[in-house]
């Protein structure tokens, strides 16, 4: 189990700047957690912190058990571990292969200090290799490899210490099609044999959808949600990150006691809230596609909307709604069966049926108070 | 007549310059490349000697040295004398290419060199040392190339005693001024000839001239 719990408003160095981070997360063994964000959010600095290669000011960082990390003010590190002391394969963005060793030699220089006779450390580097199907490239020099095959030689080198923690810093986003499928089989492979925590940094939201367990959104820095994958899409805690993660039919409107007003429309809902949001808080809410009908009559509880663009590709359509009298639109995806059955075309008339109890509301953006890292007293 | 003694004496002060300030000039430039706010006037100091007359170091060194011993032997017109001053010299010349050399590898492979394990020793001698071997390489061609052809600071320092501080340069100097100009034309040949083999031993190892200062990194 890796727990995170970072606070830093430090800047970096001229080759990292990095930017004020607060960020809470746990991951256990055999998870994969994403961490995503647009660029410069702060998401490689995080992982950067976990490594030891970047210090926080404030937090905890603690791995299967042991305290690598700990800060209770700021510069004053109760605990801080060095990077050769944390047990961290790192998977680099650009590999960072040393460039004057083989491919064996590069995985076996991380058992250096394994205190493992020479014999072992080759045998045992050549068996990493083999695993990634690499055995017969072991005295190839980087320089000498496809960017897949170095990548792999990195990835042999990141397991070769038996880190209790992995971490992959952009992993996907250099290698063509067919490489990354052959990455997403490997790591579908270690997640199974290896127990350990897997820490995966991508700003492709698509892929943290596809391959983690669990999903942390960042944003300048801040850890703004971190939930499972489905629960993200359908339940963001608020408007940056359905912005974030691309939520489609995001709105704004005000939440008072049970009652959702639309103002630009008109309009009102009766949504049930857990009590969490002020009387008369301005809110952002979204709509699932499962929660909205559209109909080709007109009834007293459906909105009138005019449909503004329809692009087909294959079975699928994509309809654009302009809504009621503002100027708000509303995307909605079905089948061409059911466009055909509706009859819509551009321009036509219809009417849309919102179901209440998917509706989601959140507020506009989370409150950031640092001071809830800081130690209870 | 070609004098072989003031040859010889060249190469010896040229190799026992490169044996002291090679394993001197990498720990200063490996320190250098992260000597934080005062690496501006460190660098501006170890490269004044480039922009010092020769006579102006010499006189200093003179000054500085008059009347001093070091294990006994005198420091000023003597062998060691002109090793000491020899070694300050060529401090820019050792220094400037190594550091290049350090400062060309990539942050990424120190960081990935301590997520590996590996302590700050097994990084230099692992990683640092063999991806800027090129610029050892440099440095040392050029302070071998630059003692032999040292003569300001070398004169002033040490004079011209036959055998103990008369080097090839100061040789030369003298024979043309005592109108030997076959001994001067045959020592500035064999000067010549030395030198041209160490850059060309070089340039072999490098490729190209454009090489001779900074490695390659893939």
């Amino acid at each position: 189990m890796l727990k995170v719990r970072i606070h830093s408003q430090s800047h970096g160095n001229r080759h990292h700047p990095s930017i004020p981070l607060e960020i809470n997360l746990s991951c256990a063994a055999g998870e994969l957690h994403a961490l995503v964000g647009p660029s410069g959010s702060g998401k490689t600095t995080a992982l950067r912190t976990i490594a030891g290669l970047h210090q926080p000011e404030l937090g905890l960082i603690e791995c299967a058990g042991e305290i690598w990390f700990e800060g209770l003010s700021a510069n004053q590190a109760l605990i801080n571990f060095s990077p050769a002391q944390r047990s961290c394969g790192f998977l680099f963005q650009q590999y960072a292969l040393f460039p004057h060793l083989s491919a064996l030699h590069n995985v076996a220089i991380a058992l250096e200090n394994s205190g493992l006779p020479k014999s072992t450390r080759i045998a045992q580097s050549q068996a990493w290799l083999e695993r990634m199907a690499l055995g017969q490239f072991a005295d190839r020099l980087p320089a000498q490899l496809s960017g897949g095959q170095q990548q792999r030689v990195a990835l042999a080198r990141a397991l070769a210490r038996n880190p209790k923690v992995l971490l992959l810093d952009e992993p996907f986003s250099a290698i063509d099609n067919p490489t990354r499928q052959n990455l997403y089989r490997i790591l579908a492979e270690l997640r199974q044999d290896l127990a350990i925590p897997i820490v995966l940094v991508t700003h492709d939201l698509r892929e943290a959808n596809l391959l983690a367990d669990n999903i942390t959104v960042i944003d300048h820095g801040i850890g703004l949600q971190t939930a499972a994958p489905n629960e993200l899409f359908q339940k963001p805690r608020n408007s940056r990150v359905a912005e974030l993660v691309g939520i489609p039919n995001v709105f704004n409107g005000v939440f008072n006691a049970g009652r959702l007003d639309w103002p630009p429309n008109n309009w009102f809902f009766d949504v049930l809230d857990k009590g969490k949001i002020p009387p008369a808080s301005p809110v952002a809410w979204v709509i699932p596609q499962d929660g909205l009908m559209v109909h080709a009559q007109a009834a007293p509880t459906f909105l009138p909307a005019r449909v503004e663009t329809l692009s087909s590709i294959g079975q699928i359509a994509v309809v654009r709604f302009s809504v009621g009298n503002s100027k708000e639109s509303l995307v909605w995806e079905a089948s061409s069966a059911e466009i055909k059955r509706l009859g819509i075309h551009l321009g036509s008339a219809v009417f849309l049926e919102f179901d209440a109890n998917k509706i989601h509301i959140m507020p506009l953006r989370t409150i950031n108070d640092p001071r809830r890292l800081l130690p209870a007293g | 007549m070609i004098d072989t003694q003031a040859i010889f004496l060249s190469l010896q002060l040229a190799f026992c310059t490169l044996l002291i300030i090679l394993p001197f000039g990498i720990w200063l430039a490996h320190h250098l490349v992260s000597a934080g706010k005062w690496k501006p006037w460190l660098e501006g100091l170890l490269a004044l000697p480039l922009v010092l007359p020769p006579t102006v170091l010499g006189y200093y060194l003179l000054v500085g040295f008059s009347g001093k011993t070091l294990f006994g032997e005198p420091l000023v017109f003597s062998f060691l004398g002109i090793l000491i001053a020899s070694l300050i010299v060529n401090l820019p010349f050792a220094i400037q290419p190594i550091q290049r050399a350090f400062e060309a590898i990539p942050t990424a492979l120190k960081e990935a060199a301590e997520v590996c394990g590996l302590s700050a020793w097994q990084i230099f001698y692992r990683i640092n040392l063999p991806l800027a071997w090129r610029g050892v390489l440099s440095a040392a061609v050029l302070t071998f190339a630059h003692t032999l052809g040292e003569f300001g600071v070398i004169l002033m320092i040490g004079g011209a005693i036959p055998g103990k501080t008369k080097t090839a340069s100061i040789a030369i100097y003298d024979q043309v001024q005592s109108f030997d100009t076959q001994g001067a034309g045959m020592l500035s040949l064999l000067l010549l000839g030395i030198s041209l083999c160490a850059i060309a031993i070089s340039y072999g190892f490098f490729g190209s001239s454009s090489q001779l200062r900074a490695p390659r990194i893939r």
